[in-house]
């Protein structure tokens, strides 16, 4: 299942400074994602994983090279071509859930799209119901389990119909049965909206579901598989 | 190493915050030491100043009016005991200083024995130069602050009358009293001419010699003395003047106590926030097995510092802050008791030292509350997504009925009688409204949310329902913010309540009450207080220029009624019968004073009325120096220029017991169709070179009182100011606290598609929500304190009975400005929420 990549890195370098040392996060990243995909990046800690995700799900801008999320340039987009795509064209699933404490299940999931003034409670509780929190949808996070928050977080990167699905770790802080579930719901989900999933991971079953595996090693692509 | 994770890393990495709870601590301790200094400086000093001037001296016989000369000889039998010391003492105009000074005339011979100034270890000036002619001793300080040497002349207004004095000799007053920095010392019988006294003394005094018994030498004293005078101990005197102005000190010990409680406010506020903030490294530190006493003592150390600190900003500010309103504080005590009070401030170790205690243990006791909080964090666990902070129906019921029995409770408090004529059962109604709205702001913030949380039911206001809903998240941090502004808010509405009325009421009573044409004064001091009386020449000058009907002086004496002070005085009855003169409620002026002329009959004020429970067809009797005076009152009249009682019976019947040392001013009320200017110019022309008085027009008068009026409420209005500054340090601090709290929730809500502009307008809009809340509840309370203060306060401290008179324009201005106030505020932590990098945060936080 392949279309036009949705996503293309391109020679990426992002650098931190941490006091006088400058940390080579990414170094020369490549990586395409065509419509559809699921991809999965691997690596040990701090390989930079986190540091690709930010990027396609553009919240960070590139040092170097080009990143291109739906046709925008992350690096030269405007502060607001960056909100718009990030509330239109991208969902992001995080490995710590977070989920607005205040707000309930509800209305967690139906954020982004009041983010944008947009409004349409049927798909919010029908996503609700998907993710089978339907009798949860007035509870606050702190009322959830860890794989609840989860999959409330799931809807929540789904509920606006993103093409492109950001997942860093998301079964990261659940035991692997949640962990698998979770997975399972997610990838289930955004091939029927037709998402692509660019997923960082540890665990190697989860890999096992992508359709491409790029492995990290201190910031460089340093093996594929499909 | 707890110390450092807990205190000095959050300290360093975000020194505005704690640079913010100081701000907070030292202004209300500015406020407190400013009120305190200056009301001190004004009255405390007042008072100190009649036994500091006293000197040795343990007993004196004084009488209103004074004493005649002769009486030194009666008391020659005593002389052996005590030295039999006589004084003249008054308050002149020193016209080089722009300001009034105590002129002291004593027997220099004697006196090295009395007042520390003349006495032993100090060099004694040349008293032969003293002694001949008006020459006078003064001060180092003023001799320097006037640059005068000995030999040089100095001009001070008698009754209005220039004269001149030569300054013959210079006293170090180191190490004094302040007090004698502002005195001229003069031989008794070179100042009994200067004043006009010729024979009479203002005081006699007894310094007791060796181990003579006080309580024999004041028997014997008084069995040497006529009727109706008798030997007290100059602190009777003191106690007197104290007495005069215990309404006046007690209403500024309450706007200080009001300030304490807008500090404490504010400190608890800002330092439960500061608390709040490190909840997780505390519960961290917790579950890595730091003891709760250890990190206790780590907050408790936290408020300490911030207590010195602010403690020490604050009173350096509040002793700033009490330069700037002694002018009005000094001169609303000189418009009630003969007398300079002091004019400066000194630097008081004492009070300094009680500003940092306030600080330090308001501080401490603001620690309380977010220890208790720390106490019940459990070790890391459930931190992670705190519960929001929703009220359950039953607490909600349960504050709801504890707001109902405060409001019961202020409500039986407001209708209770003052204790010792002060209002302290309705001052404390007053605070438990306050009080209320500290507990009632949680439910308001929990209200307004819900309201507000109506879960994303419209579009537009994305940013608006996320304040909504995290303020009822954060609502026990939000509910002190809310409260303490909102307290802010209360006061200043009840002030400017108080204030409006008070205006109104002014106002119609000049326009009803101040009918003369012209008025009379001796010139004012630079600082615009009125310094002695008119000569007495000056009433036959206007008389005679305009006609014997035309004048209404009015004499006055501070005499006892009932043991208490109260001002006994004398006007033209037989000229205020034509006019009308002071308003008397649904009576014609003109009438009441005719009845009084008629009847010989007396007029008293509301604050006579009401202190003595005394009312039309009642009988005054006062014991005065040349007998019993009993007097039917015929009419109570409005009287808003003075807070202790006043009787007035004809001049006439005053001048026969006390002699006429000249009135404290006198109205003209001219022929019709006479212009008031031209008769002006007629009577200054009449007075030209050898009297300094102030004629003022109607018009002229009545702005005069109002100005007074405005004077003596500027202290008051200086509390917009830290009403202000409490707005903005409590919503700065509380929100920069919810948005440190929520930066992983506002970093995800910025990942998840939200704008800078949305979280900029989500902060900003939980600060405006927080001040729409304060303001609506501030101003709902602040209108009742007003109403308790107009209707209540007034009248038990005051006596007055104000119309109750409510400022819409203002409150109205007010709430927009507190608002927009908070929204400024909001303004800070709203940028430093939307500077925030969203991939960093959440890499941070997790
Ligand atoms: N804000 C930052 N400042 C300094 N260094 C950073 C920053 N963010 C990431 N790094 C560094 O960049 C490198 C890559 O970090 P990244 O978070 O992308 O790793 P990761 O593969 O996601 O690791 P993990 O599997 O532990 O989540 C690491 O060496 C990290 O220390
Ligand atoms: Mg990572």
């Amino acid at each position: 299942m392949t279309g036009a990549p949705v996503v293309e890195l391109d020679r990426v370098g992002r650098n931190y400074r941490r006091g006088d040392e400058e940390v080579h996060a990414l170094v020369d990243l490549s990586l395409t994602l065509d419509s559809g995909e699921l991809v999965a990046l691997v690596g040990p800690s701090g390989c930079g994983k986190s540091t690709a995700l930010n990027l396609v799900a553009a919240v960070d801008r590139p040092d170097r090279g080009r990143v291109t999320v739906c046709g925008v340039d992350i690096a030269t987009a405007s502060e607001n071509e960056l909100v718009a795509l990030r509330r239109r064209s991208i969902g992001m699933v995080f490995q710590a859930f977070h989920l607005v404490p205040h707000l309930t299940v509800e209305e967690n999931v139906s954020l982004p799209l009041a983010l944008d003034g947009r409004r349409d409670p049927d798909r919010v509780l029908d996503l609700i119901d998907r993710v089978g929190l339907g009798h949860r949808a007035r509870h606050y996070p702190s009322e959830l389990s860890g794989g609840e928050q989860q999959r409330t977080a799931v809807a929540r990167a789904l509920v606006h119909r993103p093409r492109v699905v950001v997942a860093d770790e998301p079964t990261g802080n659940l035991d692997s049965r949640t962990g698998a579930a979770v997975i399972e719901l997610l990838d289930e989900l955004r091939r029927s909206e037709g998402a692509a999933l660019l997923l960082a991971t540890h665990d190697a079953r989860v890999a096992g579901a992508a359709d491409r595996v790029c492995e990290l090693a201190d910031g460089r692509l340093v093996g594929r598989r499909s | 190493m707890i110390l450092k994770a807990l205190l000095l890393r959050p300290l360093l990495r975000r020194p505005w915050r704690f640079l913010v709870t100081v701000v907070g601590v030292a202004t209300g301790v500015a406020a407190v030491i400013s009120t305190i200094a200056a009301s001190r400086a004004a009255i405390a000093s007042f008072a100190e100043g009649i036994e500091e001037v006293a000197g040795a001296a343990r007993l004196e016989i004084a009488s209103p009016g004074g004493l005649p000369e002769t009486l030194l000889a009666e008391l020659r039998p005593v002389s052996g005991d005590a030295l039999v010391v006589p004084v003249v003492e008054e308050t002149v105009l020193l016209l080089e200083l722009g300001d009034g000074v105590r002129l002291l005339g004593v027997d220099l011979l004697l006196d090295a024995e009395v007042r520390p100034v003349l006495s032993g270890d100090r060099e004694l000036p040349d008293l032969d130069a003293t002694l001949l002619g008006f020459g006078a001793l003064v001060s180092r300080r003023l001799a320097e602050d006037l640059d005068i040497a000995a030999g040089d002349a100095l001009s001070v207004s008698i009754g209005g009358r220039p004269r001149s004095v030569e300054v013959a000799a210079v006293f170090e007053a180191d190490g004094l009293s302040a007090v004698w920095e502002r005195v001229l010392i003069m031989d008794v019988a070179a100042a009994q001419e200067l004043l006009g006294r010729v024979g009479r003394l203002d005081r006699i005094e007894l310094v007791p010699r060796g181990s003579v018994d006080l309580d024999e030498l004041r028997v014997r004293t008084d069995a040497l003395l006529p009727d109706g005078l008798a030997a007290s101990p100059p602190g009777e005197r003191r106690r007197f003047a104290e007495q005069m102005l215990a309404s006046l000190r007690f209403n500024l010990v309450a706007l200080s106590a009001i300030s304490l409680l807008v500090a404490g406010v504010l400190i608890a506020t800002t330092l439960a926030t500061s608390v709040v903030q490190r909840l997780f490294v505390v519960s961290l530190l917790r579950s890595l097995g730091a003891s709760r006493a250890r990190v206790a003592s780590v907050v408790l150390l936290e408020a300490l510092g911030i207590g010195i600190v602010g403690g020490v900003l604050g009173v350096a500010g509040g002793f700033v802050g009490a330069r700037l309103a002694l002018a009005s504080v000094r001169f609303t005590v000189a418009s009630v008791v003969r007398g300079i009070p002091a004019s400066e401030i000194r630097f008081d170790p004492q009070l300094a030292a009680l500003g940092l205690a306030i600080a330090v243990v308001t501080a401490l006791a603001a620690a309380v509350l977010p220890l208790m909080e720390i106490m019940s964090v459990p070790p890391l666990q459930g931190l992670r997504t705190a519960p929001p902070q929703r009220m359950r129906t039953r607490s909600r019921l349960a504050t709801v009925a504890v707001l109902l029995a405060m409001a019961a409770a202020a409500a039986a408090l407001a209708r209770m009688p003052a204790i010792d004529d002060l209002p302290i059962p309705a001052l404390t109604a007053a605070l438990v409204a306050m009080a209320a709205l500290l507990v009632g702001s949680g439910l308001l913030l929990d209200t307004l949310a819900r309201l507000g949380h109506a879960p994303f039911a419209r579009l537009r206001g994305a940013a608006l329902q996320l304040a909504a809903a995290a303020l009822s998240a954060g609502r026990r941090r939000a509910a002190w913010a809310a409260g303490s502004v909102a307290v802010a808010v209360a006061l200043a509405v009840a002030i400017a309540t108080m204030v409006s009325s008070f205006r109104a009421t002014v106002e119609g009573w000049t326009t009803s009450g101040m009918r003369a044409d012209l008025w009379v004064r001796p010139l004012a001091a630079g600082t615009g207080v009125w310094v002695g009386r008119l000569d007495p020449e000056i009433v036959t000058i206007a008389e005679e220029l305009f006609g014997p009907e035309t004048a209404d002086p009015f004499y006055s004496q501070t005499v006892a009624y009932q043991g208490r002070p109260v001002s006994f005085a004398g006007a033209a009855f037989d000229v205020v019968r034509f006019h009308g003169s002071v308003p008397f409620p649904g009576r014609d002026s003109a009438e009441v004073f005719d009845r009084a002329w008629r009847e010989r009959a007396a007029v008293v004020n509301e604050p006579f009325a009401t202190r003595f429970g005394i009312g039309e067809g009642d009988t005054v009797r006062f014991e005065l120096p040349g007998g019993v005076l009993e007097r039917e009152v015929v009419g109570v009249f409005r009287d808003y220029s003075r807070s202790h009682g006043l009787v007035v019976v004809d001049r006439s019947d005053f001048l026969r017991f006390f002699p006429d040392a000249g009135p404290d001013d006198m109205a003209l009320f001219l022929p019709p169709e006479s212009d008031a200017g031209v008769a002006r110019e007629r009577l200054l022309e009449a007075v030209r070179g050898r009297f300094l008085v102030e004629a003022l027009d109607n018009r002229e008068l009545r702005a005069a009182v109002l100005g007074a009026f405005e004077r003596t409420f500027s202290i008051t209005t200086a509390l917009y100011l830290v009403t202000a500054v409490v707005a903005v340090v409590a919503v700065l601090t509380v929100l920069l606290t919810l948005v440190g709290e929520r930066r992983r929730e506002l970093a995800t809500v910025r990942a998840v598609g939200g704008s800078r502009g949305q979280v900029l307008a989500m902060v900003v809009s939980e600060a405006g929500l927080l001040g729409l809340a304060a303001a609506a509840a501030g101003t709902v309370v602040g209108i009742a304190v007003g109403v308790i203060l107009v209707k209540v306060v007034n009248l038990q401290s005051f006596g007055w009975s104000l119309e109750l008179v409510l400022p819409w324009s203002s409150l109205v201005t007010m709430a927009v400005w507190v608002v927009a106030t908070c929204l400024v505020a909001g303004l800070p932590p709203a940028l430093v929420a939307a500077r925030m990098q969203p991939a960093a945060v959440l890499r941070e936080e997790g």
